[in-house]
């Protein structure tokens, strides 16, 4: 099979978790106003708790369940705990705060299970490759992105087709209002930070089979998600998804072409997003 | 004229005691030479975030950098002491206008990432220059030659201690300079940009030219840092222009507090000093860091100065309140 069709469908699966990863961050500051650095924290989470239910022996899709719901609920505490108590004070202090937690997480994870990466098994069933006539392609991979499709859409529907969703929407136009219509803004607040939280840990679950786990993995998908955000536009879904996959396609097509530079190539297409499209693919003007 | 010249030069008198009374309770001298180092380095974001208003987490690319340019000026060129200094400065200063040019077009938390973003990015362009930068190892043997003018040798550097009056008087120059520069009009200009940005952009002053000066400064002042780091350990690492230094620098401020000169100086030796001590301890210091940094956030805006300056002020009331409450019974007496 060709090997560049092939880096395109790699590319893909690996776009796709960076959309995650980027939708997640996308959706807390859309609501919040700031940009949450312990997001990276929480994919790290995500993937060690991946790791941590595959050495006691538990099954995969297990973890696939109950990892972002427990990540969830971290982030839940570190916003009833924290950042619920500083809202008034300037978005530098709930940035400064999240990087203290990002630092503690991270550093909790070294404690855990220590400095050195660890490798994930594929899950069982997802086990060999896919054979379509010319077409061989590792099933989990495959799963990857069909996985994401999903969430993906399911993500669309809630912000889009519900009232929550209206309510977070609502919500990143104007806080005030919201509340003035008598909706709890605060509750709203854990939700969304929670469910942030969430996302960037099925990232995480779901990476780590593919790229091992290592204590200071959550850093580097942290400053990807950045740029995806950044190329996409901020506040897009549409964005996030399409820089996702460009981000995700650039990358694999370079390790091919030059494997050095592939994740330098990532931000020198944020630097030529930047010049063309100040405000990214999908941002408004 | 002499009160008013104190009260003035309050940070920069606290400084030069600063650099007078390391030596006398250290016994290390590149320790004390570090924490002026990364005194400079929390000085060059403290005049980002404390006084413009700008929050980056760029600053290791800046200090990276400088340490790069040193450590190949001084193995390749053989270039003396007194060129390395304003070549890493220049190097630091082009590379501010680079990430902040492209930064400063957007605003706020936007900002914040995209200085996130080029720390990533100048990281990878480090680790994929291998052939420049040494790559994982980084640039190893790098000398530290004795200070030279014309010839004339005016200080030696090899022991610790002889550096650290160099790098002791560095640090005093460039304290100095910032003081200026932050009781000048620009520097009064930078409060009103960090204090309400559109208000200062409709008086009619460049915000993005005024952002970009200060960019500029803060990025030659960390190269500077960056180039002292190289010749004090003799290598230029990859890890000094990691997200971890970019971070660890933003921490310092912050912990020292913003606003205020004088509270970079507290926040870098602070944590190269608690850092020095508690990392012997338990290697997993970081997380106590970080802990303090989320009681910063929550607790102590205003950073260890903060705290100083509240306690200081309660002490004199207490004070104050003791003498009226002597008067009054004097009084009555």
């Amino acid at each position: 099979m060709n090997i560049y069709l092939l880096q395109i469908i790699n590319g893909i699966g690996i776009g796709m978790l960076y959309f995650l990863m980027a939708v997640g961050l996308s959706i807390v500051f859309g609501l919040l106003g700031f940009v949450n650095f312990a997001h990276g924290a929480f994919f790290l989470l995500g993937a060690y708790a991946c790791y941590q239910f595959a050495l006691a022996g538990l099954d995969y899709w297990l973890a696939l369940v109950l990892a972002p719901v427990i990540v969830g609920g971290f982030a839940w505490i570190t916003e009833k705990a924290f950042l619920h108590r500083i809202y008034k004070l300037p978005h530098e202090f709930h940035i400064l705060l999240t990087v203290g937690v990002a630092l503690v997480l991270q550093e909790a994870v070294i404690l855990q299970w220590g400095i050195v990466g660890q490798n994930v098994a594929v899950p069982e069933a997802l086990e060999g490759v896919l054979i379509l006539g010319q077409f061989v392609y590792p099933k989990y991979r495959i799963f990857v992105i069909a996985f994401t499709a999903v969430i993906a859409l399911l993500l669309w529907c809630l912000l889009d087709k519900t009232r929550l969703g209206a309510i977070v929407r609502a919500g990143s136009e104007s806080t005030e209002m919201v509340s003035l219509l008598g909706i709890h803004v605060t509750r709203i607040f854990s939700f969304v930070f929670a469910l942030g939280g969430a996302t960037a840990g099925l990232a995480g679950v779901l990476a780590a089979p593919l790229r091992g786990v290592e204590p200071f993995m959550g850093v580097e998908a942290l400053g990807i998600a950045f740029v995806v955000v950044v190329i996409g536009g901020m506040g897009s879904f549409a964005g996030a998804l399409a820089s996702g996959l460009l981000v995700g396609v650039v990358q694999s097509l370079m390790s091919t072409l030059w494997p050095e530079g592939a994740r330098l190539m990532i931000f020198v297409a944020m630097a030529a997003v930047m010049l063309l499209r100040p405000n990214g693919l999908f941002g408004r003007t | 004229m002499n009160a008013s010249f104190l009260c003035q030069y309050r940070h920069l008198a606290m400084a030069v005691a600063t650099v007078v009374v390391l030596p006398l309770v250290l016994t290390s001298g590149s320790l004390a030479t570090e924490v002026l180092i990364f005194a400079l380095a929390a000085l060059g974001c403290n005049l980002l975030l404390g006084y413009t208003g700008l929050m980056s987490f760029g600053q290791g690319i800046f200090l990276g950098l400088g340490s790069y340019a040193a450590g190949l000026a001084l193995l390749h060129l053989r270039i003396p002491l007194i060129a390395v200094l304003p070549l890493a400065m220049i190097v630091g200063a082009l590379a501010a206008a680079l990430v902040g040019w492209f930064s400063i077009r957007q605003r706020g938390t936007y900002f914040v990432m995209l200085t996130l973003a080029f720390a990533q990015m100048f990281y990878f362009l480090a680790y994929t220059l291998r052939d420049i930068t040494g790559g994982d190892n980084g640039l190893l043997d790098i000398p530290r030659p004795p200070l030279e003018i014309l010839g004339q040798r005016l200080l030696p550097t090899a022991g610790p201690w002889e550096y650290y009056t160099l790098v002791a008087v560095v640090f005093v120059v460039v304290f100095w300079v910032l003081q200026r520069i932050v009781d000048s009009i620009l520097g009064r200009t930078l409060l009103a940009v960090r204090d309400n940005e559109a208000r200062a952009a409709a008086a009619g002053y460049d915000v993005r030219m005024l952002k970009l000066i200060a960019f500029m400064i803060s990025g030659a002042i960390t190269g500077l840092a960056g180039a002292l780091h190289a010749m004090l350990t003799g290598i230029a690492p990859l890890s000094n222009i990691e997200y971890g230094t970019s971070e660890s620098i933003l921490i310092m401020t912050v912990i020292g507090g913003t606003g205020k000169l004088f509270a970079s100086v507290l926040g870098a030796g602070f944590y190269v000093l608690v850092g020095d001590w508690l990392s012997t301890l338990w290697p997993r210091w970081l997380m106590l860091l970080g802990m303090l940094l989320i009681a910063v956030s929550l607790f102590m805006q205003k950073g260890l100065w903060g705290v100083g300056t509240g306690l200081l002020q309660r002490v004199r009331r207490q004070g104050r309140a003791d003498d009226t409450a002597t008067q009054r019974s004097a009084a009555y007496d």
